[in-house]
């Protein structure tokens, strides 16, 4: 299953906003997407409680993974929004 | 009756007095009836049509907030929507139905589990259990059938006191009947604090416990610089907080102690900005960004919308100056219908007056087109066109024939038009060079900060990690703003400054001192600025930027600033 490693950029981390454009992405793909941190457990990206309830800081490595045919895409996409700062997404 | 003292954290620097109106959101439920009698489709049913009628509200309330309060402000409401379809709060309202509960309380208690959760987490975490209480509340009243408390029509004069407010409750206080607000738990970075600072209102957070002992009619003062909230305040204390030093008005133009007149003007990011900056006594619109009105819609907004925006901004400055800058996207700032291209580095690329000149060509026209009509309407303000990230002579030229050619449509048409006064953005170092080339071109120069500094110091400003490059204290940064000013020197075009800097109170001397003369900044600290002018003389003024400009840190500038404050 395709992963990535990714450290966060926006300075205030997973908070409403990136958090908000994050969940939004992970809902746009066909692939079922995880994310949390690297040591921890993995959670739905496509749900906002999930996502923000990880309280993961701008620094802090998440792992993502990605299961199903546009995989890549949406890993492409989540890292994206992952390493942009804040007042550029 | 003697005065009490409430404190907390201020989070504007203005000052309103009132009377208190509690504002409690009724959220009560009722004993839930016996298991053995719910209908567990029914009830399904209800949760479901409930959350399509809130996530319509929302929608609703985004709207309207992205219009009075800003675009991004109201991009909290997406977050909204997606806690309300998360699929965590359905299996759980699903669940609870499953075990005898009536809709609204399944609501309450599936919420309630997740409030508690992010309560106990750190920082901005925290107030996710704030938007996840605005979404339980709105559910619940949609399901018991509640009217909302209407926060947009109190009295005249009303200081609202609550224990928190949500986004949707900020978003309703109208800063023309609202005196202020007081809340007892939020922090400077919470939803309502950030709101308060874009409509200009008084306002102190963080109280604590102690606010509950504040009666319903209390005349209160909210001290919003000290962050302190005064109750039965004595007629000295009123006086001071309606028109005390702090917060003096100034409405007529202002000028140094030795009468060198400085034009102090508002920024504007949207239509509901107007306001507070008359309010403030700014002399005019020292940039109005007009990216809002191409935000948030399928098409570009035709000639006659845009000329009504800028009509309504001159009409708010009969005797003042209406700097409107032409649109400036980039791939930063994602515009559906403009088709932006993806680039490696959006702030060095197509943005600004390189996309004007270029692929936006015909909105460039449209928006000139509108701006002339608007010239030319007896509104009494002056209108001025500012065109963004200029770098070269060869792009004022060519937007200057731009302006020449729709000037000469209009007279063909027969349009009432009028050739407005016609300048640029300073906020690239070429741009600061070339002034001395610009000139020949332009009637004035508005001195962009953030960009500048961002450009200067080759250090992005979102980025927290080169945050301290990217300051405008920076010797580098003040060299490129006495190059602009130098290069104007001798002619008339005259010099302003639009950006954070000149909306530092502590840093007005100085740029009188470097030779600007005007200065635009957000509308809350525009009294605070006028007032600095007044208490400035020139000479002493231009001391003071000749040794800010021989330091070679930036911890000497900051000597050489807090040297003379003492």
């Amino acid at each position: 299953m395709p992963e990535r490693v990714v450290t966060i950029v926006p300075e205030d981390g997973l908070h409403a906003r990136p958090a908000s454009k994050f969940v939004e992405a992970a809902n746009e793909f066909d692939s079922t997407v995880k994310v949390g941190h690297v040591d921890g457990d993995q959670v739905n990206a496509a749900s906002m409680l999930a996502v923000t309830g990880l309280g993961a800081a701008a620094g802090d490595e998440v792992r993502l993974t990605a299961e199903g045919e546009d995989a890549e895409a949406a890993l492409d996409e989540l890292e994206r929004i992952l390493t942009t700062p804040e007042d550029e997404l | 009756m003697t005065e009490r003292r409430l404190s907390g954290i201020g989070v504007t620097p203005l000052s309103g007095v009132g009377s208190v109106v509690w504002y409690a959101p009724d959220a009560d439920l009722e004993e839930p009836p016996e298991p053995e009698t719910i209908d567990v489709d029914a009830e399904t049913d209800r949760f479901e049509r409930a959350r399509d009628d809130a996530r319509e509200e929302i929608r609703a309330e985004r709207e309207r907030t992205a219009e009075r309060v800003g675009e991004a402000e109201a991009e909290v409401f997406d977050a909204h929507v997606q806690f309300l379809d998360d699929p965590q709060i359905t299996e759980g309202v699903e669940a609870a139905i499953e075990d005898g509960l009536p809709a609204e309380h399944a609501v309450s208690r599936t919420f309630d589990r997740f409030v508690e959760q992010f309560e106990g987490m750190e920082g901005r975490m925290a107030e996710r259990a704030d938007d996840l209480r605005d979404v339980r509340d709105r559910l619940v009243r949609v399901l018991v059938g509640g009217d909302r408390v209407d926060l947009a029509n109190l009295p005249e004069g009303s200081v609202v006191l609550a224990e928190r407010l949500t986004p949707s409750d900020t978003a309703q206080l109208d800063p023309d009947r609202v005196a202020g607000f007081v809340t007892a738990t939020g922090g400077r970075t919470s939803h309502a604090a950030i709101f308060a600072r874009s409509l200009a209102l008084p306002a102190i957070v963080g109280v604590g416990e102690g606010l509950h002992d504040v009666a319903d009619g209390a005349e209160v003062v909210v001290d919003g610089t000290e962050g302190t909230l005064v109750v039965d305040p004595d007629a000295e204390t009123r006086e001071a907080a309606a028109g005390g030093e702090d917060v003096e008005i100034r409405e007529e133009p202002v000028e140094t102690a030795d009468g060198t007149p400085i034009e102090v003007a508002a920024n504007v990011g949207t239509q509901a900005d107007l306001a507070p900056a008359a309010d403030r006594g700014a002399d005019g619109i020292g940039l109005f960004r007009t990216e809002f009105l191409f935000l948030d819609r399928q098409s570009p907004p035709d000639e006659e919308e845009q000329y009504e925006a800028y009509r309504d901004a001159l009409e708010r400055f009969p005797d003042g100056r209406v700097v409107v800058r032409t649109l400036d996207v980039g791939g930063d700032k994602p515009i559906e219908y403009l088709d932006l291209p993806e680039e490696e580095n959006p702030f060095l690329g197509e943005r600004g007056i390189r996309r004007s000149l270029g692929p936006d060509a015909d909105l460039f026209e449209t928006q000139l087109r509108a701006l002339l009509r608007a010239a030319g309407d007896d509104a009494g303000g002056k209108l001025s066109v500012m065109l963004p990230l200029v770098s070269t002579v060869e792009e004022v030229r060519e937007a200057r024939e731009v302006l020449e050619a729709v000037a000469a449509d209009l007279e063909a048409e027969g349009v009432d038009h009028v050739v407005p006064e016609f300048g640029v953005m300073i906020e690239t170092p070429a741009a600061a060079f070339v002034a001395p080339d610009l000139v020949e071109h332009v009637e004035f120069f508005s001195i962009g900060t953030n960009d500048l500094a961002q450009y200067v110091m080759a250090a992005e400003r979102g980025n927290s990690r080169v945050s301290d490059l990217g300051d405008f204290r920076q010797p580098a940064v003040l060299r490129a703003i006495r190059e602009t000013v130098e290069g104007a020197e001798g002619t008339d075009v005259w010099v302003g400054m639009c950006g954070e800097m000149a909306g530092d109170p502590e840093l007005t001397k100085l740029l009188v001192g470097l030779g600007l003369d005007e200065l635009s900044m957000s509308a809350v600290t525009v009294p605070q600025v006028k007032r600095a002018v007044t208490e400035t003389t020139v000479a002493d003024a231009r001391a003071l930027a000749k040794r800010a400009l021989a330091a070679s840190t930036k911890a000497e500038v900051e000597a050489v600033l807090t040297e003379t404050t003492q």
